[in-house]
């Protein structure tokens, strides 16, 4: 485990945060650092401790346009954007893919086995890549939006998130059971 | 004794968990903190403990995965500078600042958000050195219903599940309550007219079996046949003209009864929305609430109406004309109930397949209502950017969802309406059939007590009047479904707490001083963002406070807590040592004054939008009002002055008219606290200047926060309070803060570069 003490400083400036920078595998390393915290150094620049990822584009461009953020005590900064993070040694995008897996906390459902309404709840019983799962969900717009142009995205009483990819990969019987209720 | 122990932060490790801790040289009884999350740091479910003891923190779970052993994190509290939630996707982590670099302690799906807010807090002070409590009472959460667990939408909201909802149909029969005697009356008529339908077949019966068939046979003189005839049809007569007269007082009653319902529901509809929070309006849109508040509410004239004419009164007419049909011939009417197992059937097909598409025709006609009302809304935009095409093609789409959605439920229904009614038609072929035959056996045996033609023509009336209304009868579950969601949708409405409601033993503030106080506030507009974060100032009474900072800092949520649009999640704030929670909503609302950034104008004359807020006031205060707030020249300019109309939201004004016609509305209001929320920011520099000096009039005597963007507006302030990410990061004078060469000094800077001002130092300061 590599240990940073204070983020290493240099006299080059610090990142506009008006412009938009890309980062590639020539100029940054990305690695583990402080108790096992993610951690991106800038060549010739310096070292971002405490960093996390998100996904600009997270339906069209899974794997394209991942910006690394990092949140010192007073502020959240852009280090930069990932533009294509397969073009990255293999150590550091799993890296970075561990760092996106543990920000998008989603269940993925596979099956849907029954689907009911009771006085403005869906209750939804499925199969999940985390387990099988039952859940309420308010029935509302809000908590059933698109995902990409076939996917749907679901959101629980507790506001957890359960993600349909494709609704036309569902089976008639699960398409007809949803779409009897989430319709929009 | 009751165990004080929270249940959420004293959470006992399990025994297996526990040995393997102790190996490792933790005991996890030493804990004053023990909360259990659901995820690990890799993103799976796993149990997971947070235990934290005097000196140091650590997570705890059974080896697997990358973690070979059971203690994951450990640290020392001397190393922890700084404890901090951050919000992930569908979850989130507590974090440490650790040799300056934010460490992931553990990670928590929102299930648990609230738990670990409620720890994050704790931490804090246990790194300050001071030893937090933990007790049952900090296993309470608002936002958590204490019958069942499940998470409210906001705090203090009704659990759906648990409240005692009744069915939505014996609601709509209570509502009817005020109008029992007209009910009462309505139903006497209807049965009065039910009676006299059922004559008719009885004196056909008669005349063929007692008069016409004797006549026929001879056994009846022609004159006695004829006087009988002329009897009956003149009765015949008499009931037709009776019903007709029974049927049009119940249509008038109807439409009495039935549009005063639909009236006074509209009315509950609209005062339960004006009660309703302003965070209700963050999730509702306009046109859904239209829809709502329109549409729906006239579901209850249509239940009136066909109570009396329709549904009741069909139903009533197969109960009496079932009775006659067994009275006449019970096995033929034995017959006649053959379909009834094809229509229990297709009524469970219907209510579990057809029901649920009328949910998507409401919801077609909601989205066409917000797409039109938006497109027509921003019909600048759309012409500025020549976006016409665009929002044409957006309307098809919403116009085509109403006619696909409405198909769906018309092609089902159009196949099951006569589906049934065919299955209730095929018992009239069979009485023809079965009654045919016993007519002319009882003829031929001389049977004179059996079923005669007389007879078998009445029961075909009757059956006649028994089948009709069934067939009809099997579009009540399509009319039924139909008022039920109607009525659901205005329920949901009506049974909506509002989130802001005053205190049982409010306090009234008679004479109001101004003096405000915001004490470690803390709020956020989702459950898990806050945007005010431990927030505490003071306003002395008449100061004039101007407030600086980016967009999204959380300027304008200063001012929304100050005005008690939402309540806060932590602290309090005050005015004038009071409460805002505390206070008479009428009296905060006095005191409490707001120009808004878009100033808000309602369709009317120029004179009802000044006196909005002052209904009572003067025409010379209005023409007071307005002449210091700069309106009166313009307004003046118009033929007819005060009386001119202008049309939705100040059509017809320009943006600095109507800014100044609502700042002459805030000045005949005369509230003790003015709030200014950027009111000049979107106003041309010449507009702004006599607005300006409007405002300066306004705010004399007052306490004043001004909100602004443009500092120029600060210059009448004794102090500035500069909000960055929720929090006051410095106040002072303008001088002061300059001097201190921060933030605010930065914002100057900038402004200054961008604006023609040699320097913000030409900027006079003003002291009131």
């Amino acid at each position: 485990m590599t240990m940073s003490t204070e983020p290493e400083k240099t006299n080059m400036p610090e990142v506009s945060p008006t412009q938009l920078r890309f980062l590639t595998p020539g100029m940054c390393r990305i690695h583990l650092g402080t108790h096992e915290a993610l951690h991106v150094t800038v060549r010739n620049e310096r070292i971002y401790g405490g960093v996390y990822a998100a996904h600009a584009f997270p339906v069209a461009h899974p794997d394209e346009y991942i910006s690394l953020l990092h949140t010192g005590a007073d502020e959240e900064m852009e280090i930069g954007i990932i533009r294509n993070l397969n073009e990255f040694p293999e150590d550091d995008a799993a890296l970075v893919r561990q760092a996106l897996a543990r920000r998008y906390f989603v269940h993925v459902i596979i099956l849907i086995r029954d689907v009911g309404w009771k006085y403005g709840f869906i209750n939804m019983q499925v199969d999940t890549d985390k387990g099988p799962i039952d859940f309420l969900m308010p029935w509302r717009h809000d908590r059933a939006f698109d995902y990409g142009r076939r996917g749907k995205v679901l959101i629980d009483v507790d506001e957890n998130r359960y993600l349909i990819p494709d609704l036309d990969r569902l089976s008639l019987r699960e398409l007809n059971a949803f779409q009897r209720y989430i319709y929009w | 004794m009751a165990d004080s122990r929270s249940e959420l932060l004293n959470r006992p490790v399990p025994d297996d968990l526990a040995v393997l801790a102790r190996g490792e040289g933790v005991d996890p009884r030493q804990a004053w903190l023990s909360a259990e999350t659901d995820l690990n740091l890799a993103g799976g479910y796993e149990q997971v403990f947070l235990l934290v003891e005097d000196d140091r923190l650590l997570t705890l779970a059974r080896p697997g995965g990358r973690w070979a052993r059971p203690v994951r994190v450990q640290l020392a509290r001397s190393a922890v500078k700084e404890v901090r939630t951050r919000q992930g996707v569908g979850g989130g982590f507590l974090e440490v600042l650790v040799d300056g670099v934010y460490v992931e302690v553990l990670a928590f799906s929102n299930a648990r958000a609230d738990l670990f807010h409620k720890v994050c807090s704790k931490l804090k002070l246990w790194i300050g050195d001071r030893k937090p409590s933990v007790s049952r009472e900090d296993d309470y959460n608002p936002r958590k219903c204490p019958k069942c667990g499940m998470t409210l939408e906001f705090k203090g909201d009704l659990c759906r599940r648990c409240i005692n909802r009744g069915a939505v149909l014996s609601r709509i029969i209570r509502l009817m309550g005020p109008y029992a005697g007209w009910g009462i009356l309505m139903l006497a008529i209807l049965l009065a007219s039910i009676g006299l339908l059922m004559i008719p077949p009885q004196l056909t019966k008669h005349l063929i079996d007692d008069v016409i068939e004797p006549a026929v046979k001879g056994t009846l003189t022609t004159d006695r046949a004829a006087r009988d005839l002329m009897v009956l049809v003149v009765a015949l007569i008499g009931i037709l003209i009776l019903r007709a007269i029974c049927d049009s007082v119940n249509g008038r009653l109807s439409s009495y009864v039935g549009t005063q319902i639909t009236t006074d529901m509209r009315e509950a509809v609209l005062a339960r929305l004006m009660r309703l929070s302003i965070d209700y309006y963050d999730r509702h849109s306009v046109g859904q609430l239209t829809s709502r508040a329109v549409n729906d509410t006239g579901a209850f004239n249509d239940l009136i109406r066909n109570v009396t004419g329709g549904y009741l009164a069909q139903i009533l007419v197969v109960v009496i004309t079932g009775v006659m049909l067994f009275s006449i011939s019970w096995k033929l009417a034995l017959w006649t109930l053959l379909p009834a197992p094809l229509v229990i059937l297709a009524s469970t097909f219907y209510w579990r397949r057809v029901y649920p598409r009328y949910f998507r025709v409401w919801d077609a006609w909601s989205r066409l209502w917000s797409s039109l009302s938006a497109i027509l809304s921003g019909v600048r935009v759309v012409k500025a950017f020549g976006q016409e095409q665009r929002e044409e093609d957006r309307f098809g789409r919403s116009n085509r969802y109403v006619r696909d959605s409405a198909r769906r439920v018309e092609y089902a229904t159009s196949l099951f309406n006569p589906a049934m009614g065919l299955i209730f038609s095929l018992g009239g072929p069979i009485v023809w059939y079965v009654g045919g035959l016993e007519v002319i056996n009882n003829a031929l045996l001389g049977n004179q007590e059996g079923l005669k033609l007389g007879g078998l023509m009445a029961f075909m009336a009757y059956l006649g009047m028994f089948y009709g209304p069934l067939a009809h009868m099997t579009t009540l579950t399509d009319w039924l479904t139909r008022l039920l969601t109607a009525a659901q949708r205005t329920f949901e409405v009506l049974d909506t707490s509002p989130q802001i409601v005053q205190a049982d033993s409010a306090k009234t503030l008679t004479s109001p001083q101004g003096a405000i106080r915001f004490e470690n506030v803390t709020f956020g507009y989702s459950r898990h963002e806050p945007v005010i974060k431990g927030v505490s100032f003071e306003v002395k009474p008449g100061e004039h406070i101007g407030v600086v900072g980016k967009s999204g800092s959380g300027k304008t949520t200063l001012i929304n807590l100050l005005a008690r649009f939402y309540d806060v999640d932590e602290g309090r704030v005050l005015i004038d040592g009071i409460d805002v929670r505390d206070l008479e909503m009428d009296d905060l609302r006095k005191t409490v004054g707001v120009v808004l950034q878009e100033p808000f104008l309602f369709r009317g004359t120029i004179y009802a939008n000044v006196t909005y807020g002052r209904r009572d006031a003067t025409p010379e205060e209005v023409l007071g009002a307005s002449k210091a707030s700069h309106a009166h020249k313009f307004i003046m300019r118009h033929s007819l002055g005060y009386d001119t109309y202008i049309g939705e939201q100040g059509a017809g004004l320009s943006g600095g008219e109507k800014q100044r016609i609502s700042i002459a509305r805030a000045l005949l209001y005369n509230p003790k606290i003015l709030i200014l929320d950027e009111a000049t920011s979107n106003i041309d520099t010449e507009s702004e200047q006599l607005i300006q000096e409007a405002l300066a009039r306004v705010t004399a005597g007052r306490t004043t926060i001004a909100i602004a963007h443009r500092l120029s507006t600060l210059k009448n302030s004794d102090r500035v309070l500069v909000v960055d990410k929720g929090l006051i990061v410095e106040q002072g004078s303008h001088e002061e803060l300059m001097a201190l060469g921060g933030l605010y000094h930065r914002l100057v800077k900038i402004q200054t570069e961008l604006s023609r001002e040699p320097s913000v130092d030409a900027l006079t300061i003003l002291k009131k």
